[in-house]
């Protein structure tokens, strides 16, 4: 009897494995997230979710790709850790077989996936993480794309905002302790050494700092006449309100990572005139995918405006992000990495997509899809995000 | 801000001779309990506060009940980890009902800044120990002044005694519990508006508080004060002096260096030796 049992177990393994093998020409076609979708973070691996599902949901309503097949999201947590970025990369690509893998917020866990994609031979699209060496990795034929903000660019356009719009010579560097914080001390130096400008002051602070006076009163004494801040949005607050206390109220220039949590609650009156960096704002007048996009937000997620959206740079970056890859898969004409890789590198005709409209995106030297022509200075006021003029 | 917290540890130390590791956690709660009354349903601030130090006061007995008890009976000091444990495990639960975000609590206080001279601060950073200092003071009078305090100050000393006196150990050990959460839930009310409300919030708090309460004695609710006053100012003058990074390094030195020189903490009794 059990001997039966176990033959007819075999069996049944047996065409549960042999199954998929004959139905693969209608299979999904799978696209892997990797990023935190819990932690303080969470908000952004969020917000990119909507984008590539959103994105995904539109490729599908026209029949897909390759003939028919569905898109499919599937979605592993890196909890913002390295290690377990690395584990979630091998397990999305072998076990879960996903064409290509959308990356999330955490520069760190991006560089140390780096190796595995060029390994498992998977396009990677960055749709967050700005570090600059995440894209110029220095393999080749290089895995990894981006549509999102690089700091290298995102330094140079906070630089040039600073001295031409604003006019200002004296900057103090406040940025946070981390992989993160280096990155752009490295690019802020480097862009105001070009224009033979030394920050008056560098000054750091940690992660759940609840008081940033004396950094701020050190900038102050040492003459800065404006400040450029990379910090995500506790601490970017908190900042804030120091500032405020010490009645300092100097321009201040901020990298994107305020926009990532909820900034404009957490400081109320205070952020108004913060400027910091964007690729995409949903407030204003949209392109027709804005609205679309807009309406997708509402319908599926509830978003009643723009004041609504989540870390709105991290949707914007993954919907069209989402929308190059369907194109490099349709290209290809077939959903292996290798094949992708090389459409994304060369890919024909223009995406008119949400940010800008793509022409050859990707070049084998250029895996930065966005530049930063492609940015906007944005401002609070009155709790609204407002584009401000570069010129 | 750190004495408040600190008391906490105190006085469940003096009653049970164990403490809440999670303390810190307990401040979290108070302040996402409170959130959840004020900012989600929109009630008064009267009936918010009230509530949520009613929710703290259930949430101390019950660690109490379900991680001490059954530990403090075996003489076992492993109501350590198992407070700890509660603590993680509200910092997720937080986590699952609150979300992930920190929330700005708001507060009339914290509008705009007094400014004093080139200086200035919020009247809610001032209000914090002012309630301090009077809650420090409510303190020392309840434990040295009613019978009740002295009750417990006597479990402590001598449980065996204690009880034999008729005083029911498990049920004093469980108030302390219940005290040492309201007290973490007073904190949390007050510092959510200055710190803003986060589910891992507690973690550095909590620590840092401990920090607090070992240097000023544990059995001493002045010297925690005194402590919590003085390690806030020593915090800033580092940070303004030398840099941010060095502010924990040089704060918890300052706890081993105290521990070496006077283990008993700075104004805490000095054990009598047995010879």
């Amino acid at each position: 009897m059990r001997r039966a049992l176990l033959f007819l177990l075999c069996v049944g393994l047996l065409a549960a494995f042999t199954q998929p093998a004959l139905a693969q020409s209608k299979d999904p076609v799978k696209i892997g997230l990797a990023a935190a979708v819990s932690g303080g973070s969470a908000a952004s691996g969020e917000a990119i979710k909507r984008g590539l599902q959103i994105a995904m949901d539109e490729v599908n309503a026209k029949g897909g790709v390759l003939g028919g097949r569905k898109l499919e999201l599937v979605i592993r947590d890196d909890e913002g850790n390295p290690a377990k970025g690395v584990t979630i990369a091998r397990e999305l690509v072998e076990r879960e077989k996903t064409a290509v893998v959308f990356g999330g917020l955490h520069t760190t866990v991006a560089l140390a996936q780096v190796p595995v994609w060029h390994e498992l031979k998977t396009p990677y699209m960055g749709a967050w993480a700005a570090g600059t060496e995440i894209a110029r990795n220095g393999k080749s034929p290089n895995f990894v794309f981006r549509v999102s903000a690089n700091d290298d660019y995102a330094d140079k356009f906070l630089v040039q905002y600073a001295t031409e719009v604003l006019k200002k010579g004296k900057p103090g560097l406040l940025l946070e302790n981390t992989a993160w914080g280096q990155s752009n001390e490295v690019g802020l130096n480097k862009w105001l050494g070009q224009k033979t400008i030394k920050p008056v002051g560098i000054e750091k602070f940690n992660w759940n700092d609840p008081d940033m006076s004396p950094q701020l009163l050190r900038l102050k004494n040492a003459g800065a006449d404006h400040i450029i801040m990379v910090a995500n949005a506790p601490e970017g607050a908190q900042v804030v309100k120091s500032r405020a206390k010490i009645g300092w109220e100097t321009p201040m220039v901020a990298h994107w990572g305020i926009s990532g949590g909820r900034f404009a609650e957490l400081t109320g009156d205070l952020s108004h005139g913060v400027t910091f960096l964007q690729t995409y704002s949903f407030f204003g007048k949209q392109n027709d995918r804005g609205q679309a996009v807009l309406k997708a937000l509402k319908d599926k997620y509830g978003v009643k405006g723009p004041e609504e959206v989540i870390a709105p740079v991290g949707t914007a970056n993954a919907y069209d992000g989402m929308h190059l890859v369907a194109l490099a898969i349709e290209q290809a004409g077939s959903a292996e990495g290798t094949k992708i890789r090389e459409a994304l590198e060369n890919l024909k005709g223009e995406y008119k997509g949400l940010i800008k409209t793509y022409k050859r995106p990707f070049t084998p030297e250029q895996h930065d899809a966005l530049i930063d022509e492609d940015y906007i200075m944005v401002v609070w006021k009155g709790g609204k995000i407002v584009p401000v003029a570069m010129k | 801000m750190y004495g408040l917290v600190a008391l906490g540890y105190h006085i469940t130390w003096v009653t049970s001779r164990t403490m809440n590791f999670s303390q810190g956690h307990a401040v979290m709660a108070g302040a996402v309990v409170a959130f959840a009354c004020y900012v989600g349903l929109g009630w008064p601030l009267w009936i918010t506060v009230l509530a949520t130090l009613v929710v703290l006061a259930i949430l101390g007995v019950g660690l109490e009940r379900v991680a001490v008890r059954p530990f403090f009976r075996a003489a076992s000091p492993a109501w350590l980890l198992s407070t700890i444990a509660c603590g993680i495990i509200a910092e997720n639960a937080a986590m699952l009902l609150f979300g992930k975000d920190a929330r700005a609590f708001p507060s009339a206080l914290t509008q705009k800044p007094i400014l004093v001279g080139g200086a200035g601060f919020y009247a809610q950073e001032l209000l914090i120990p002012v309630v301090g200092l009077l809650l420090m003071g409510g303190v020392q009078f309840f434990y040295h002044r009613t019978a009740y305090g002295k009750q417990l100050k006597a479990v402590a000393y001598n449980p065996e005694a204690a009880g034999l006196m008729g005083i029911h150990i498990p049920r004093a050990v469980m108030f302390a519990y219940g005290l040492s959460a309201v007290l973490a839930g007073i904190a949390g009310i007050l510092l959510a508006p200055v710190l803003n409300v986060a589910a891992t919030m507690g973690t550095i708090i909590g620590l840092t508080a401990l920090a607090v309460a070992i240097i000023g004695g544990l059995t001493s609710a002045p010297g925690i004060v005194v402590a919590g006053v003085g390690y806030g100012l020593v915090e800033s003058f580092v940070a303004g002096y030398l840099s941010t990074g060095a502010r924990e390094i040089v704060g918890f030195a300052l706890v081993i260096l105290i521990l070496v020189v006077r283990p008993w903490g700075l104004l805490g009794a000095r054990p009598a030796r047995r010879v």
